[in-house]
């Protein structure tokens, strides 16, 4: 038994193929399954997701260590991306769709793609973790800044938005082109942030001032804004996914990951099956080991994601979370309210306004609508 | 024995049951009705509550539309926590602004006519299968004026049906476990009551179960007014049944004695006559021998007459009897003992009459009364029979009158003489004693009075008045 664990492992390890499509940043990888006889039916479950395969590999890991007979098909992309895929490729579903833009993710199963399925394990998670039996939400992560240190000069760590405003401002010309932002245009996960924090409060406007002013860098995913950060390219991200930025404070010190202190948006990751998946039940195997105490203690634990779960232990688990400094915590609600995120006339009012901000010279500043 | 009909208990236990079934579907059927009504309402006015908030939110500006939606408007729609919601926001020529564009069954033609008649925009509501689900629909206009030109808009909002069919549910539901509780308790409020009412009849019941037979005095029970009536007739009857007992056990009595004392007699005339040794006086004595022996099988007959009546009143029903034939056919029977006895017998009236009886009882209380009259009457003296019909008050009736010279009854002895074996104490004359007594049964049998009244100068007149009644027909 021990042996032959140990030797799937291997295999996994040697037989990850990984391609990198460089246009869409989708990157496809396949995770074989542990039955190595040959005469074996195997069995695949696609997945979609949005979310870093190194981070999630130990589910699908503790997955195929339960259902040997099956390979798992991971299509990592972003979440806008993965979106319009979905919409515009009716033929290639996945049999689960993991997102962290809940608006997107709402919005499919609003318009009826999600499978409804009762997971037993629904009971392992709160209850407004889940909107109808249809998606499941199964993180609880921190929307956060990150800063390069070395910026500061002996200058205190901004922790609230009023303070980073202010550090902006005196830094002034320090930051042009060194403050890094979603593109809220192709980022889902971005977009959502960005227009959470619209809703929420009254720096939104000066803060996309000040983006504007000093030429922000846009990025469409977390890891390519960490990169840069360290590449010393850009000084200040916004918005960022706590997980990612927690693991990179972690390794390199000079990297501080802030959870505003005026208040701290949550976000959820979340899942569902599309109702013309292939493998229905092996998806809903899949759901039920994210929502058992079983895969929230391997988010908590392995992954680096803090679980949606407030039982579970380990070093990235919600009770951790609360104990690092931290705001209000905002978590943005999975219902219907997610609906205004995707309202097409909202979407061109917000855009206009980041097209404004973003692409007029710093001297046109002052005329922003 | 009678059959016990339905049992009262049964009865008011199974009406009681069903009124209150009624009731409780009737009750059950509105709630329903009410519940359905009330969550449709309330939810409509969530829709039309987040159609306002995002018609608040659509102006013009430089002519164009500008639509910056609210959160609250959704805000409003998430709390039905469950439910699909669709939203559309058209311009006056139907183009979708923003928001979804294949909304199913939108009322274009009610939109243009609220448009054209340029009142007030009132909501449109209606149902639609949209993703295979069925949603309510509100459509609202909302007229937007700039300078010279005037724009409609119009805001489609739609919800699925879960959160109103759980709130339907959930108020059917409470309805139902106050109906169901109510219902019990009702229904055991009212078998307390029944069996309450009932509990004085299971009283009596009781209270008669319990006596010994030959106890019947009358019962003493606390009833309510509706049972006394009940009680009374219990212990009238049993009143009734007490005296009917002691009479006959006076009777068998008397019966007793009264064959045995002749038989004694009979048994010591043999007795001297055997030892008598002068002729003469033997022969008187075996004369005497007989006339015991004619006495007693007289009192043997009327004891067994009496019984035949007595089976007969009970097996025999009525028919058509011509008494003035049966009172000629009495008297000529008895004309040759009266001669005997030196009694003539006299029939007066013309009248025939037909009533409805039984001929062989009417004949026997001829017998019996004529007999008693011969009996009683002094030798050379005449017994009247008379037929009439008499008029009293508003009531014809038929009167029977049998009148003697005899001695005739002293009111004081009027009362006993239809006792059983009852004899006049200053009596000499042979008889059974209860020959008046069967007849006065038989009269009493056909609903005829039976009266004793005083002749003149001296004797007995016994009137049988038989009452105008079904079927008694005379003719002068």
């Amino acid at each position: 038994m021990k042996v032959s664990y140990v030797l799937g492992l291997c295999l996994i390890l040697v037989s990850h193929i990984v391609f990198a499509d460089a246009a869409q940043q989708t990157t496809y990888i396949t995770f074989p399954s542990l039955n190595k006889q040959p005469k074996y039916q195997e069995n695949v479950l696609a997945i979609y997701g949005a979310i870093n395969h190194q981070a999630i590999s130990p589910l699908f890991k503790a997955y195929q260590e339960k259902y040997p007979n099956v390979a798992i098909h991971y299509t990592e992309s972003n979440t806008r991306h993965l979106y319009e895929q979905f919409i515009s490729q009716p033929n290639v579903r996945p049999d689960v769709m993991l997102s962290p833009a809940m608006d997107l993710q709402f919005k499919l199963a609003n318009d009826g793609y999600a499978l409804a399925y009762d997971s037993p394990e629904l009971s392992n998670v709160p209850k407004d973790s889940h909107w109808r039996n249809e998606l499941f939400g199964f993180t609880y992560e921190p929307i956060v800044t990150a800063l390069n240190s070395d910026i500061l000069v002996g200058e205190a760590l901004p922790l609230s938005r009023e303070q980073l405003l202010n550090l902006i401002r005196s830094k002034n010309h320090l930051l042009d082109d060194k403050i890094g932002l979603f593109d809220i245009q192709q980022s889902g996960l971005g977009y959502l942030a960005w227009a959470y924090d619209g809703q929420q409060s009254r720096s939104y406007g000066r803060l996309l001032e000040a983006f504007g002013t000093h030429q922000a860098r846009l990025y469409t995913d977390t890891s390519s804004m960490l990169n840069a950060l360290l590449k010393g390219q850009i000084f200040i991200a916004y918005n960022l996914v706590g997980a990612y930025s927690y693991q990179w404070s972690q390794k390199y010190e000079w990297i501080k990951t802030i959870m505003p202190t005026d208040y701290t948006t949550i976000i959820m990751r979340t899942a569902f099956i599309p109702r013309d998946a292939q493998q229905p039940t092996l998806a809903k195997r899949f759901i039920d080991l994210l929502l058992s105490s079983e895969g929230q203690h391997i988010l908590a634990n392995h992954s680096g994601i803090t679980p949606i779960s407030t039982k579970v232990k380990g070093p990235y688990s919600r009770d951790e979370l609360s104990k690092l400094p931290h705001g209000i915590f905002r978590p943005i609600p999975l219902g219907l309210e997610l609906l205004i995120q995707t309202d097409d006339a909202k979407k061109r009012l917000i855009y206009h306004e980041w097209d404004n901000a973003m692409f007029t010279s710093p001297n046109d500043s002052s005329s922003l609508p | 024995m009678a059959k016990a009909t339905t049992s009262i208990r049964r009865q008011l236990i199974l009406m009681v049951a069903t009124v209150l079934i009624v009731i409780n579907v009737v009750a059950l059927w509105s709630a329903h009705i009410y519940a359905n009504r009330a969550a449709k309402e309330s939810y409509d006015r969530l829709l039309y509550g987040s159609a306002l908030q995002m018609a608040e939110n659509i102006s013009l500006l430089d002519s164009q539309f500008f639509i910056d939606l609210p959160v609250s408007a959704f805000e409003t729609l998430a709390l039905s926590t469950s439910d699909r919601a669709f939203y559309s926001i058209m311009n006056g020529q139907y183009q979708v602004l923003t928001g979804y564009k294949d909304l199913p069954n939108i009322p274009f033609t009610q939109l243009l006519q609220q448009s054209i008649e340029k009142e007030k925009f009132i909501p449109i509501y209606y149902e639609a299968m949209y993703h295979g689900e069925t949603v309510r629909f509100v459509a609202l206009g909302k007229r937007l004026l700039e300078a010279d030109s005037v724009n409609d808009v119009f805001i489609i909002v739609g919800q699925t049906l879960d959160a109103r069919r759980a709130a339907a549910t959930e108020i059917s539901q409470m309805a139902l476990q106050f109906v169901t509780l109510f219902f019990f308790i009702t229904l055991l409020l009212l078998l307390f009551v029944i069996w309450r009412v009932l509990q004085p009849l299971q009283a009596i019941k009781q209270a008669i179960t319990e006596r010994s037979p030959q106890e019947l005095s009358p019962l003493e029970a606390n009833v309510p007014s509706e049972i006394a009536p009940l009680l009374k007739s219990i212990n009238f009857f049993m009143t009734q049944l007490d005296n009917t007992l002691s009479r006959l056990k006076r009777f068998t009595a008397e019966a007793a004695h009264q064959i045995r004392t002749p038989l004694a007699g009979l048994n010591s005339q043999a007795q001297n006559a055997l030892d008598e040794t002068d002729e003469v006086l033997r022969q008187k004595q075996l004369q005497h021998i007989l006339e015991s022996s004619n006495v007693l099988t007289n009192t043997v007959n009327q004891l067994l007459s009496r019984a035949t009546l007595t089976h007969r009143y009970q097996s025999h029903p009525f028919s058509p009897v011509s008494l003035d034939h049966v009172i000629k056919e009495t008297c000529r029977e008895l004309v040759v003992w009266a001669l005997e006895q030196q009694v003539e017998i006299e029939y007066l009236g013309d009248i025939q009459v037909t009533v409805n009886g039984d001929e062989f009882a009417l004949k026997q209380m001829l017998q019996n009364i004529i007999e008693n009259a011969i009996k009683y009457s002094p030798k050379g003296s005449v017994v009247e029979v008379e037929l009439m019909v008499m008029d009293e008050l508003s009531e014809t009736s038929v009167v029977l009158q049998i009148r003697d010279q005899g001695i005739g009854v002293p009111d004081q002895d009027k009362e006993h003489i239809f006792e059983y074996f009852y004899r006049s104490p200053d009596n000499f004359a042979s008889g059974s004693g209860i020959g008046l007594s069967i007849a006065k049964e038989v009269a009493e049998h056909h609903d005829a009075r039976f009266h004793l009244k005083d002749n003149q100068p001296t004797g007995l007149i016994v009137e049988v008045i038989f009452p105008q009644r079904k079927g008694l027909s005379y003719e002068s």
